[in-house]
């Protein structure tokens, strides 16, 4: 049984279905996670390495605060690998060493074609940063459990707060969207509330 | 009254001591001598409780148990003769055995138990009472490519058998990875190439190779490969040694202790099979067979697995499908050997792509043009294969052989003349797969009524069908 955040994902489930039982996380985005991680689609709970298991725990813990997927080089085809003597440490380093020169060989081409690195540029137009890019990555807007939960009772509380038509209808217990009343209405009699969740 | 009644009465029959509760159930007590006989013993719900629980499938036995061979007197479940037919042996790969079924009988270092078959063959070997299959045409010229291949590199002996959908080409790499096998050749088999980009093995990013690993079908695949080459393994040794993660292997280590390190263990598995495949390339004393089916799965542009920024992993950056890209383009090349795929003609999740179909002069089923889409790494890793057509037919006479061998296994219900086989033969087109499959065992003719004259009930004189 592998617990993340409280929530106890039993062996048998594939992880990809198993990541689902969160609150805030659905097919698309547990594929996502475990896209991240490195979790086959085909792979069950009790498959998962220690690893995995803590990556995840602590990446659902503070989605915000994860670091940034690094790019990893992918070899070209006529590529021939380095001996398996080589150590790990040894390789991030030449790996560094080669995007540093990269980086450098880049600036120094722009230089001299009169054009600022890009760093010099953001600084230089209006003062003001550029708007930084809305990632297509949902994992950095990843909102689950409580965090999730508090951002819909603030969306209903901002609606009564304004007096807005949704507002008024969650405060009756009625439906908000349009549905008819005169039948049905069932659900939303029993769930719709100002302080839902 | 009436219910009360028939209650006490219900009381008066039952046995003395047991309880009228209408709950409980009882059975009529079996004769004397016999009363052990089906006793539960050692169960867990057999246990008489106090509190009649409800019903619970938890622990139920079940009513249908298997009885003593000795008890089967009916008819149909006689034990059957075991078909008699020539062991597959590279003696017989003579023109004159076209036609002919052979079996492939279990041996110690057997493919088929170790590297496994495709599906729809494994499902036809558990039907038959004996794995056979029969020589075509084909199969001698197929046969005559790898005596020559086996004094050549693999680079020039690269085949990929293609045809439509049925046509006997899994068949035509089994029996060609059972002729190099009893040729004393090193034999790698892949039956289902396709597990090894739908995502349903673990891949794990190694900055060294900059390619995804999967170590646990490599640590499968090095056990596969010393189960049937453990002979020829014993005789290799690298020659250069190998350190890696805490292990070393020193120069002079033979393949077999190698493969055997890294099939016990996940975590060196990869770079073991790297390195098996490096000492095989440098060796030139024995050939090496490298057999692909569902080739074409590793020529798909995407595979089913998403890199952590979520783009599709291709088949080029897996470690497994990258090192048969690479021997089946050239790029590696045993010193003696061949390399011979298989495609799958009829699956759509991973169909025959451009770049295949350009390389092999095969048609394809929709028409595409220069502008159609197509993959220059991928089309790098085709340069080079040839097209080994099989063809899309049985002969009469190979027809026949199959014919009679499932007659023998009273595989059919209808009686066994020249008109079924030749209706049978040409409803499938002579299609091996539909011959078999649609023609022999899907044919729902029964044996004709026999008349029985002498039974006094009319309705039963045309006897049973």
């Amino acid at each position: 049984m592998v617990h993340i955040l409280g929530i106890n994902l039993p062996d048998d489930q594939l992880a990809r279905f198993a990541l689902t039982s969160i609150y805030g996380v659905g097919p698309h985005l547990s594929h996502r996670l475990c896209a991240r991680f490195q979790i086959h689609d085909k792979c069950r709970v009790r498959d998962l390495t220690p690893f995995q298991t803590t990556a995840l725990s602590s990446f659902l813990q503070s989605p915000k605060t994860a670091l940034p997927v690094a790019q990893y080089p992918l070899a070209p085809i006529n590529f021939i690998p380095r001996p398996p003597s080589k150590s790990i440490q040894e390789l991030q380093a030449e790996l560094n060493a080669e995007r540093a020169a990269q980086k450098q060989k880049r600036d120094e081409k722009l230089q001299k074609m009169g054009k600022l690195p890009v760093e010099d540029v953001k600084a230089k137009v209006g003062g003001r940063k550029a708007p930084e890019k809305k990632s297509r990555d949902p994992l950095t807007e990843l909102r689950i459990e409580s965090e999730l939960r508090r951002e819909i009772r603030e969306n209903i509380a901002h609606q009564r707060l304004i007096g807005s038509y949704v507002g008024r209808r969650h405060a009756m217990h009625l439906p908000v969207r349009g549905q008819r009343t005169q039948t049905n209405a069932k659900t939303a009699r029993k769930l719709n509330s100002l302080d839902r969740w | 009254m009436v219910l009360a009644l028939s209650r006490a009465s219900l009381c008066r029959s039952l046995p003395q001591g047991t309880a009228c509760l209408p709950s409980v159930r009882t059975y009529a007590n079996s004769p004397p001598g016999q009363q052990g006989q089906f006793k539960i013993q050692n169960v867990k719900g057999s246990r008489k409780s106090k509190v009649n629980k409800t019903f619970s499938r938890k622990n139920r036995i079940g009513a249908f148990r298997s009885m003593n061979p000795s008890q089967l007197t009916v008819p149909v479940l006689q034990p059957r003769p075991s078909l008699s037919m020539p062991s597959f042996k590279p003696e017989l790969m003579t023109e004159n055995m076209i036609g002919q079924v052979v079996a492939f009988n279990q041996t110690l270092n057997d493919p088929i138990k170790y590297f496994g078959t495709p599906k729809n063959m494994l499902l036809e070997f558990r039907l038959l009472s004996q794995r056979c299959s029969v020589i075509r045409n084909i199969t001698i010229l197929t046969t005559e490519e790898l005596n020559s291949a086996a004094s050549e590199p693999s680079h020039k002996t690269r085949y990929v058998l293609t045809g439509p959908s049925g046509c006997g080409k899994s068949f035509l790499l089994l029996q060609a990875v059972q002729y190099c096998l009893a040729k004393e050749w090193i034999v790698i088999y892949i039956p289902r190439a396709k597990t090894t980009v739908n995502s349903t093995t673990t891949h794990v990013y190694d900055l060294r190779t900059q390619t995804y690993l999967q170590p646990n079908y490599a640590q499968q695949t090095l056990r596969r490969i010393l189960e049937v080459n453990s002979a020829n393994l014993q005789t290799l040794t690298m020659r250069d040694g190998l350190s890696y993660e805490r292990r070393s292997f020193s120069s002079g280590t033979t393949l077999a202790q190698l493969a055997s390190a890294g099939s016990k263990d996940p975590a060196i598995s990869s770079v073991v099979l790297e390195t098996l495949l490096t000492e095989l390339c440098r060796q030139s004393k024995i050939p090496v067979l490298l057999a692909v089916d569902d080739f074409q799965s590793i020529y798909n542009q995407k595979t089913s697995y998403r890199d952590p920024h979520f783009s599709a992993i291709r088949p080029y950056h897996l470690a497994i499908p990258r090192f048969i890209l690479e021997f089946a383009s050239g790029k590696r090349s045993f010193p003696k050997g061949a390399i011979i795929g298989a495609l799958t003609a009829a699956d759509p999740a991973f169909p025959v792509t451009n770049e295949l179909m350009d390389e092999l002069g095969v048609p394809g089923v929709h028409p595409r043009s220069p502008y159609s889409k197509r993959s220059k790494i991928l089309q790098e890793y085709a340069r080079g294969l040839r097209n080994l057509p099989v063809p899309t037919e049985f002969s009469p006479r190979e027809a026949a052989s199959v014919f009679e061998t499932w007659m023998r296994d009273n595989a059919l219900t209808a009686p066994a003349n020249d008109e079924l086989f030749l209706a049978k033969y040409t409803e499938s087109a002579g299609n091996p797969k539909a011959f078999v499959w649609q023609g022999i065992l899907g044919t729902l003719e029964g044996a004709a009524p026999v008349v029985n004259e002498s039974t006094s009930w009319p309705q039963l004189r045309e006897g049973r069908i």
